[in-house]
């Protein structure tokens, strides 16, 4: 069941807005993602973006051990935080986002639209990936696992990735989140749409996420027959964990 | 130590070292066979970007010769020998100037056995597909 994170609304029209939404979730994922996911982003685009510029230190840690000459994919790259630039890496960044796509190009980044189930890449193509909070959108266990399969395709054999998703346990956080699959509130303010110029109103978007708990996502990892997972950990209200796909 | 420098003027805007990656995805399609996409009506852009040749030659043998050869001779960039030279320094910055400094800015990439088109615009590649070709 789908529970509903606002402090904005009266609960009696929003339960029966759960059923509909907890049908469509479960019967058409893939449509689901498309009005709870891409087209969230693609309205938040800007206001998301200017919110994401601190990367994590678990991420930048990471990169920065990467060997020289390394071809590393940001899948699901969002505005390209993560991307550089860097002198002594290749990195290639993808989302299915257009809206983001432009912003991450304009810094500059090679990125292309793609979904993250059908990566546009060769096969043993990269020799390292992210997937920073990424796959805590796809609706079904069988989606957030074939995101992780799809990864394991195009990373080379010993190839290794590092995937971020959010906790349902979080630390940080002043509310608790009852169940894992929420749909979470995202408002824009009219001062926060300031950069478009036309619009003065406020809005508020509603983005779906299926929380982790604690060994979810290593079991997930476990599930796809190429990877290992070889490192984990809880930071900054998510779970994470290294992968690598075995030679 | 730090290996990197961040420098905020750098385009990546898809490079030759892209498409060199990129195949088509739609399904049932043979990528093995339409690797590469070949460009079509392409607007080139040459971005100067600095000269590493140890990532250079990390970076060699990622690189499918066959298909660089291919675009490079389909686009007019020169023709490149059959066989992939040795890495002397005149070759990996040859190298350089053709996969990294060299860009498309818009056109479009087409796959030979589908006949897919995936339009490059503004410097994006879109390699979405409708939901009958996943
Ligand atoms: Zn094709």
């Amino acid at each position: 069941m789908i529970a509903r994170v606002s402090d904005q609304f009266p609960w009696g029209p929003v339960r029966i807005r759960i059923e509909s939404w907890r049908c469509c979730r479960l019967t058409d994922p893939a449509r689901f993602e498309q009005d709870h996911v891409h087209h969230v982003y693609d309205a938040i685009a800007e206001h998301f973006s200017d919110t994401r510029y601190k990367g994590w230190p678990v991420v930048e840690d990471y990169i920065a051990a990467l060997p020289i000459g390394s071809i590393v994919g940001d899948i699901g790259c969002g505005n390209g935080k993560y991307m550089g630039p860097y002198d002594h890496l290749a990195f290639l960044g993808c989302d299915r986002s257009g809206a983001l796509m432009r912003i991450a190009h304009e810094r500059g980044h090679d990125v292309q639209i793609a979904d993250g189930l059908c990566l546009p890449y060769r096969s043993c193509v990269l020799d390292h990936a992210l997937s920073i909070a990424v796959i805590h959108h796809f609706a079904t266990p069988e989606r957030r696992r074939a995101a992780l399969a799809e990864i394991a395709r195009v990373l080379r054999p010993g190839g290794t990735a590092l995937v971020f998703a959010w906790a349902l346990e979080q630390v940080s956080r002043k509310r608790a989140f009852a169940v894992q699959d929420n749909l979470v509130t995202w408002k824009t303010t009219a001062r926060q749409s300031r950069k478009a110029a036309n619009d003065r109103t406020a809005s508020t978007y509603e983005r779906f996420y299926h929380m982790f708990v604690q060994g979810e996502l290593q079991a997930l990892a476990a599930e796809v027959p190429a990877l290992d997972v070889i490192r984990d950990g809880y930071d900054r209200d998510n779970w994470w964990v290294v992968v690598r796909r075995r030679a | 130590m730090r290996y990197f420098s961040l420098s905020a003027t750098r385009v990546n805007t898809e490079r030759l070292l892209t498409h060199n990656m990129l195949q088509c995805h739609v399904k049932n399609c043979r990528p093995n066979e339409s690797f590469p996409l070949t460009i079509k009506d392409p607007e080139l852009e040459r971005t100067e970007a600095e000269f590493n040749p140890d990532f250079m030659r990390g970076l060699v043998p990622k690189l499918d010769w066959t298909a660089l050869r291919k675009t490079a001779g389909a686009l007019g960039l020169g023709d490149l020998p059959a066989e992939m030279p040795e890495a002397t320094d005149e070759f990996l910055q040859m190298l350089h100037a053709l996969v990294l400094e060299t860009r498309v800015v818009s056109g479009s990439m087409v796959c030979d056995v589908c006949h897919h088109v995936f339009p490059i615009t503004n410097g994006i590649p879109n390699m979405l597909l409708q939901a009958d070709e996943v």
